[in-house]
């Protein structure tokens, strides 16, 4: 029996749009397990970023609750949520988003420090993860400009898991990379999550999806369908007909 | 043309803060500069249309005595002399009076006149500008009008050793005896008061002499030897005269120090004007960069993009700057106020054209300036480039405070390494609070020196102060200085006498006389050198020394009724009474020119004595050799009082100026500073950080330079505030300051500054709160 890191209960998330009220995510009712790589898929508008957002508490939502553990977060102020993100989540940007002005180390660092007091601790655990993503210690002195797209998005990876967060949320973490680098970036996801580290994906690519063991499909704001995968193996054919099948059946 | 008033318009309309603060920087900046040039440029003037208008002299001088003989000598003497253009005698009175002003007393010589007489004079004539009720009484110069005295109140006017209660009947104008500092002061009698006066026999009579010269800058020089003469032919005579050069400089000192003033601070504006305008455009630069290539790449070339900053900064500045110079009009009249109560010569105020042609032209060709320096970058943009949002490739930076190594706490860390991001944002603080600390620290030690305790002032204005000035005739003095050890109310008596000698080769000299001057209670007054010892030494007004090219150790020749000797300098003072044209004497010293009718001597009293009850004793103790008992404290609470007001009033516009000016750079600073980092604030909030977190990095990221600039500028400006006010006084004789800096007031207006700069920065960092992690997310 896994064990259940969040849970939402009538989940709704509403816009007003020109006086109209535009309905993203409609009473969703979902429990995300620790250990799980879950990937949340969908077409464009969908719902599934701003359900990212909502889970990940970037977002307050409009009706509904959302408890993580024994806290319910969905009704925590601005810098409670901003306490409860930085201790118990971590996050990879479509874009990245590293702070321009910092070093690789001081971008890591940066979030590290806003948890964990001990530098010479944190200091090693980003080293660790550094050389775990492959970043050498010459990277890790480098400025954001000077990456590339894929050493940036691994730098990211290594900011999201620095506080060793329970569940790392990662939207759409290979958008903006060409295919080979995206191939490394999943391989560092799915290499982490076989650690043990639970991770929440939004994509809508299915070579992403895959790596995930349980897909969930968003349409109009509701879940229409859940696929369970099972463990990721590479080059696994029957899984990717399963997915594919799935996928099919939602009306991708 | 056409191009850049397009681009120019489009970049206003994206601009309305930045339009804002700039507008109000050159408004205020106009305001104060118009302000200062009419103050310096026609107010001053303004005494000359009145000596103009009024036929006023050039030499006044008030003899007292009487008869035929003394009035046919004056006008063969002045006949005589070639520098003579017209001259007007006239019978008079003269004493030394006082009566309750400002709240403390006005005490000076009075000449007394008689109205139809007065109003007949061809030359120094005056003019009656208030008159009506009472048909007998006395007329007051303008200069006198306040709450407490006005036509129709009785006034009671201290004459000699008399109380005389008149009537207000008026008041008048005069340009060179309508004011308490011209060393005379007119009063006009009616007829019926005058004759009443005249049998009481309580003021001396007197002729009133009034020339005007073909020269009115020999002013001087025919004074001194007008009194040489009349003391030649009658010794025993006392006189009593003032010449244009002093009047025209004496009452405009406070027009002086508030112009000066606010001409600093109007530069002081236009500088943070100028380094915002400066900014943004570098700002706009940065943010346009893309916009900037497309142009470029449409064919605008660099001269038309930097011509629409010209087009859009110098036409926002010339709007600014009419309407800040039309607004000092609405606060020229209660300036006027102040001045007119200080120089006593009405001003009527006018529209000026030439000093509103000066500040278009100065404000224009600064912000031209600016916006050249700071949009010259345009010329060296590539299409490309700017296409590329002017970003490179890879950009090389040093890594200021690395997280790892630094012992600072997390979010002090990453301030730091906002400051050291932020050249420009750190040189404008600089800017600002460098300046600002100058005259934070000019407002301290004019609060603290006279607001707060005068004396330091006083003792560079008036020169020695004590708690009474009596004046007796020289057979008295004897038994005065008997009486003077024996009181026990006397802590000290001194003799400090004042009388007129001319420099050979030079001018007319008041000459201080004093036995021994490390007596004097202001021992500021020698500045180099040491005060005269020996009977052949003299130390001489800096201020006029330099003008000669005097030394200390030079050999000057003095003359007194036509006896001359020879003094060295043994050093050189400063006093500001005589407009720097001054010299110290010792009594042996001057007794070798000639002799002295009567003597000033100077008494500090004990704490709990009442002054003017001390000197009532001694009037009466002494009656027929005392011919003055003075309070001068009371004397210089009554005019200093204006100068406490008009010095109150600066120290105020100062802090709210500041306040408002480290607002605005600071709502520039953060502004720009959160347009720069938005992306930033959005992932650290991301990230977890809290608002409450981001807020006190943007604001503790600016403090480094506020606070080590702060820091620099008030010791520095502690260090240079006295020879720099010495420089801005330099023209009325002084050049050394001795103002006590107010360390403790100074410390804990610098903490306040850095506080309130700190204050301002968190409140204008608020917006944080707006900025949503989602919204970076969703790309909004």
């Amino acid at each position: 029996m896994k064990k259940t890191l969040l849970k939402t209960e009538t989940l709704s998330k509403s816009f007003s749009n020109g006086g109209a009220l535009r309905h993203v995510l409609r009473n969703i009712d979902l429990e995300l397990y620790q250990g799980d790589f879950t990937v949340i898929m969908g077409a464009s508008g969908a719902g599934k970023s701003t359900l990212l957002y909502a889970l990940s508490g970037m977002d307050t939502p409009s009706l509904g609750t959302i408890v993580f553990g024994d806290e319910t977060i969905s009704t925590l102020s601005s810098d409670g949520l901003a306490v409860f993100r930085r201790e118990h989540c971590g996050f990879v940007f479509q874009q990245i988003y590293l702070l321009e002005g910092m070093s690789v180390m001081d971008n890591v660092l940066a979030a590290g420090l806003l948890v964990k007091r001990d530098k010479k601790v944190l200091a090693e655990r980003a080293r660790e993860l550094f050389q775990a993503v492959d970043i050498s210690e010459e990277t890790q002195k480098k400025f954001p400009s000077q990456l590339s797209g894929g050493e940036a998005q691994r730098v990211g990876i290594v900011r999201g898991l620095i506080n060793r967060p329970e569940i790392l949320f990662a939207d759409e973490p290979t958008g903006a990379l060409n295919s080979k680098t995206s191939l490394d970036v999943l391989d560092t996801l799915t290499a982490f999550n076989q650690q043990g580290q639970s991770v929440v994906m939004v994509t809508h690519d299915m070579r992403s999806a895959r790596r995930g063991n349980r897909i969930l499909y968003l349409k109009d704001g509701v879940i229409l369908g859940e696929c369970l995968l099972g463990e990721y193996v590479r080059d696994d054919e029957a899984r990717h007909e399963k997915l594919a099948a799935f996928l099919a059946e939602m009306g991708w | 043309m056409r191009k850049s008033v397009l681009l120019a318009c489009s970049n206003l309309r994206r601009a309305k803060g930045q339009t804002a603060a700039i507008i109000v920087f050159i408004l205020l900046a106009a305001l104060m500069l118009n302000l200062w040039l009419m103050l310096a440029m026609d107010y001053k003037q303004n005494f000359d249309r009145y000596h103009h208008k009024l036929n006023a002299e050039h030499v006044t001088l008030c003899a007292q005595g009487s008869g035929e003989e003394m009035k046919a000598y004056l006008a063969q003497t002045l006949e005589q002399d070639r520098r003579t253009k017209e001259y007007c005698l006239d019978d008079a009175m003269s004493m030394v009076g006082s009566f309750a002003y400002n709240g403390g007393e006005m005490n000076t010589d009075f000449v007394v006149l008689e109205k139809q007489a007065a109003l007949d004079r061809s030359v120094g004539k005056l003019e009656i500008v208030e008159e009506g009720g009472p048909a007998s009484g006395v007329y007051l110069p303008m200069l006198y009008k306040t709450g407490d005295i006005t036509v129709g109140k009785t006034i009671e006017i201290t004459i000699g050793s008399s109380q005389e209660c008149y009537q207000v009947c008026g008041f008048f104008n005069n340009v060179m005896a309508g004011s308490h500092n011209c060393s005379m002061c007119e009063l006009i009698l009616t007829d019926d008061k005058y004759q009443e006066l005249e049998k009481k026999g309580y003021a001396p009579k007197s002729i009133l002499t009034s020339v005007r010269l073909t020269d009115k800058w020999e002013g001087e020089d025919f004074e001194a030897m007008l009194n040489n003469k009349l003391s030649a032919k009658y010794p025993e005579l006392r006189v009593l005269s003032n010449s244009y050069a002093l009047v025209s400089k004496s009452r405009y000192i406070s027009q002086m120090i508030c112009s000066g003033v606010v001409s600093a601070m109007a530069f002081f504006v236009l500088l943070i004007a100028l380094v915002v305008i400066a900014s943004n455009i570098i700002h706009y630069i940065q943010e346009n960069m893309k916009n900037l290539g497309a142009l470029k790449a449409m064919g605008y070339t660099s001269r038309q993009l930097m011509a629409s900053l010209q087009l859009q900064f110098l036409g926002i500045s010339l709007i600014a700057a009419t309407a800040g110079a039309g607004l000092s009009y609405g606060l020229f009249p209660a300036v006027n106020e102040m001045m007119v109560s200080q120089t006593g010569i009405p001003y009527d105020i006018r529209f000026l054209p030439l000093p509103l042609a000066m500040v278009l032209g100065v404000l224009g060709g600064a912000v031209a300036a600016a916006v050249w320096l700071a949009s010259r970058r345009i010329k060296n943009i590539e299409p490309i480039t700017a296409l590329r949002q002017g970003t490179r490739t890879h950009d090389f930076k040093r890594n200021c405070v690395p997280l790892e190594r630094t012992g600072l706490p997390l979010n002090l860390a990453l301030s730091m390494k906002a400051t050291c991001s932020g050249i420009k944002q750190n040189v404008t603080i600089c800017v600002t609070m460098l300046v600002i600390s100058l005259i934070v620290v000019f407002s301290g030690v004019m609060t603290e020196n006279m607001i707060k305790d005068m004396t330091s002032f006083l003792n560079l204005i008036v020169g020695e102060t004590a708690d009474s000035c009596v004046n007796i005739n020289t057979r008295a003095e004897d038994a005065f200085l008997q009486k003077m050890k024996e009181d026990k109310r006397v802590e000290k008596a001194y003799l400090y006498h004042s009388t007129e000698v001319r420099h050979v080769g030079g001018v007319g000299l008041m000459a201080t006389l004093c036995d021994d001057f490390s007596a004097a209670n202001n021992q500021d007054i020698c500045v180099e050198g040491r005060f005269p010892k020996y009977d052949n030494e003299t130390a001489v007004a800096v201020k006029y020394a330099q003008e000669k090219g005097l030394k200390v150790g030079d050999e000057v020749h003095l003359t007194v009724e036509g006896k001359e000797e020879a003094y060295l300098i043994s050093g050189f003072t400063q006093i500001s009474n005589n407009l720097g044209k001054d010299c110290l004497l010792t009594r042996a010293g001057y007794e070798k020119l000639g002799k002295l009718s009567d003597l000033s001597y100077y008494l500090n009293l004990a704490e709990d004595v009442d002054i003017d009850d001390f000197n009532e004793a001694m009037e009466t103790l002494f009656e027929g050799d005392i011919n003055t008992a003075l309070n001068i404290l009371s004397i210089l609470d009554g005019s200093a009082s204006v100068y406490v007001s008009l010095m109150t009033i600066i120290v105020v516009a100062i802090f709210i100026l500041s306040a408002i000016i480290i607002a605005f750079v600071l709502y520039l600073l953060v502004r720009t500073m959160m347009n720069n980092r938005k992306q930033d604030y959005g992932i650290m909030k991301a990230l977890g950080f809290t608002t409450r977190q981001l807020i006190f990095q943007t604001a503790a990221s600016l403090m480094p330079a506020a606070i080590v600039s702060t820091a620099v500028g008030l010791t520095v400006s502690s260090l240079i505030i006295n020879p720099l006010t010495a420089l801005f006084l330099n023209r009325i004789g002084i050049v050394k300051c001795t103002f006590a800096v107010p360390v403790g007031f100074i410390t804990v207006a610098g903490v306040g500054l850095v506080l309130l700069a700190f204050a301002i920065a968190c409140l204008l960092s608020l917006r944080i709160r707006k900025i949503a992690p989602r919204a970076l997310l969703a790309g909004e």
